[in-house]
């Protein structure tokens, strides 16, 4: 059968989120501006994913920095690191680290949705030729990223995989390390598509340290009303997800 | 109505040196227990770096061995991957002309373009444009076999007037196909006079309707080669066995197993956003029939899975939509014993193929 991560979870959970509960509602958040970039990386990055999954083959991540102009929070931006994998079947991104523009976004994405979240500095900035991203943690860039020569395609040929996030979450009266799917939906007004251009990523800042980029993939550039919604699957970490996964609730709507 | 195998040659961890040898040989084995037996094709995929779900880069050399080893069966290439990177035209048309001469004529050419970053990526391959080469590549090889000089300039490749030797062994040359996963492709094969080679399972209704559309579309085409294939074949899953419950269990698991390693690739589309890709082809079918919805169609009437009673009426059904041939999955990471592979062939033969005998194209 395929692999699985090998992420210990004891070195890990000493900095994981804490979900208050899992009866967040959900965020409506229109016109987001969406940079995605695919990379490919070492098959060692399996230490950084948690054995319910598998990894993608072959291994790749995606950095994703959005600007959400709306939001039950304000305007901010997000910049997250996804390792790529499969909770059994389904492709996943696996939130590694994730940086907020305000420190009410940051807290309330930690809070709500188990994202690994700490406010920074991130701007998301375009030009003709590209469309550029940078994070500034405490002043020191942590990550530099570009699409370059944006094409103009149909967002009906952009695939955006759904995140899961690892997060302390209380179920059955105890809290523990759980994984929390998050699977927005996505209505396209605008998508292009370019070249991945990273100049910097501080593997260590990312919650991953030693990560080496390798082959570049694509790149896209999207506008697009989506939300995040409420929480519908937990799934163990330990345990592969055909076997661990927890339904809390059948609509991700507001009930 | 004919019978096939088909081959993805899938290997389960841990890779010993054993492992690998112990599947190619199961597989040649079946191969020429399926030969005696009276099925018509064995087919051989190409892919690469799929780990478990298929270790058949070179299924030139899988089909040669088992041309060797049998009189009757024909060899089908499932599919040659006709994008640059992969393979260069000038050695498809020498390596398939190769095997059509040692196989003596038994040769079937399926063609295709690769449908996952896994491949795409790992040949630096551009997703965008491996429809146009695959496009080039189909035109090009007929006249490769038959010409006795050849030259061309194209957009993907070129050659000065040169002698490709040898020449195939078929006159005028081998039987041309491609690989059908995304709606639509069955066009294009019917557009230019190939073979419809389905690689989905089940779904009769939805097939159907491409397989009708198919022949209507075929009757107006403008052939690459030198005849029209205006046949329609499909994959499928074969465990019979006398105990029906036993082989639905068994053939379930088997089944499920082939998607569920299916669904661990990368499909292009996710990874690189391409009008070349607009569907995603065949892997989320098999993500939704792994674990979704249609989790329960696997056990459903169209697949050859079960007792020789219920494996004959859905290869009936399959017949009445329009296929002409079905080829079929033995196995998957060998969670099957290789002796019970080898009693479900036999069963198939001696309580199937006799159900179609009388059919138009006869077993």
């Amino acid at each position: 059968m395929p692999l699985f991560g090998t992420l210990e979870l004891p070195t890990a959970t000493a900095h994981l989120p804490t979900l208050r509960n899992l009866d967040t509602e959900p965020w409506s958040l229109p016109k987001a501006e969406i940079l995605q970039l695919a990379l490919e990386v070492s098959r060692s990055t399996l230490a950084l994913l948690p054995k319910a999954l598998h990894p993608a083959i072959p291994s790749y991540v995606t950095i994703w920095v959005t600007r959400y102009p709306e939001s039950p929070v304000g305007p901010f931006l997000l910049a997250q690191l996804r390792l790529m994998a499969r909770a059994g079947a389904h492709p996943r991104g696996f939130v590694l680290r994730a940086y907020a523009s305000t420190p009410e976004a940051a807290s309330a994405l930690t809070q709500r949705w188990g994202l690994p979240a700490a406010a920074a500095t991130v701007t998301l900035k375009r030009r003709h030729d590209r469309v550029m991203a940078q994070v500034l943690q405490a002043g020191v860039p942590v990550l530099d990223a570009a699409l370059v020569d944006p094409q103009p395609i149909s967002g009906g040929d952009v695939q955006y995989i759904h995140s899961v996030t690892l997060a302390q979450a209380p179920i059955d009266g105890k809290t523990a390390p759980w994984l929390v799917q998050v699977d927005p939906r996505y209505t396209f007004h605008k998508a292009e598509r370019g070249r991945p251009e990273v100049s910097r990523l501080d593997g260590e800042a990312w919650g991953a340290p030693g990560l080496t980029l390798q082959n570049p993939i694509a790149c896209t550039a999207c506008t697009c009303d989506t939300d995040l919604p409420r929480i519908r699957f937990v799934m163990d970490p330990d345990v592969p997800v055909v076997r661990g996964t927890r339904k809390i609730r059948d609509s991700r709507e507001a009930e | 109505m004919k019978f096939g195998l088909f081959y993805e040659i899938s290997v389960p961890r841990p890779w010993t040196r054993e492992t690998e040898r112990t599947v190619y040989n199961n597989a040649l084995e079946q191969v020429k227990l399926a030969d005696e037996l009276g099925f018509d094709q064995v087919w051989a995929v190409e892919h690469h770096f799929l780990e478990e779900y298929s270790h058949c880069p070179a299924p030139e050399l899988f089909l040669t061995a088992c041309a060797m080893v049998t009189k009757k069966i024909r060899v089908g290439h499932g599919i040659v991957v006709c994008v640059p990177e992969f393979n260069h035209p000038i050695k498809i048309a020498e390596r398939t002309a190769t095997l059509d001469i040692l196989s003596g004529g038994r040769l079937e050419v399926g063609t295709g373009r690769s449908a996952t970053w896994t491949e795409l990526g790992g040949f630096r391959s551009d997703p965008d444009i491996t429809k146009k080469s695959w496009d080039e590549f189909v035109r090009c090889l007929p006249k490769m076999w038959t010409q006795e000089t050849y030259s061309y300039q194209g957009e993907f490749w070129s050659m000065p007037e040169r002698c490709i030797i040898p020449k195939v062994y078929q006159k005028p040359h081998p039987p041309m196909w491609v690989a059908v996963t995304s709606p639509g492709t069955e066009l294009d094969a019917a557009d230019r006079g190939l073979g419809s080679l389905g690689l989905t399972f089940g779904q009769f209704a939805e097939q159907e309707k491409r397989i009708a559309e198919y022949r209507r579309r075929i009757q107006l085409c403008d052939p690459v080669g030198d005849f029209v294939n205006d046949q329609v074949s499909t994959v499928n899953f074969l465990y019979c066995n006398e105990d029906d419950e036993k082989a639905r269990a068994t053939g379930r698991r088997m089944a499920d197993t082939f998607n569920y390693l299916a669904s661990q690739l990368i499909s292009a589309r996710e990874a690189y956003p391409s009008r070349s890709y607009p569907s995603l082809g065949l892997l989320p079918q098999l993500r939704r029939q792994a674990t979704g919805p249609d989790a329960n169609e696997q056990a459903g009437e169209g697949l050859g899975l079960g007792g020789p009673e219920r494996v004959i009426r859905a290869m009936k059904k399959w017949e009445a939509v329009g296929v002409d041939r079905v080829n079929f999955l033995l196995n998957t990471l060998e969670i099957i014993p290789q002796e019970d592979v080898l009693a479900s062939l036999r069963l198939f033969a001696k309580e199937v193929m006799p159900a179609f005998r009388d059919s138009k194209g006869g077993n």
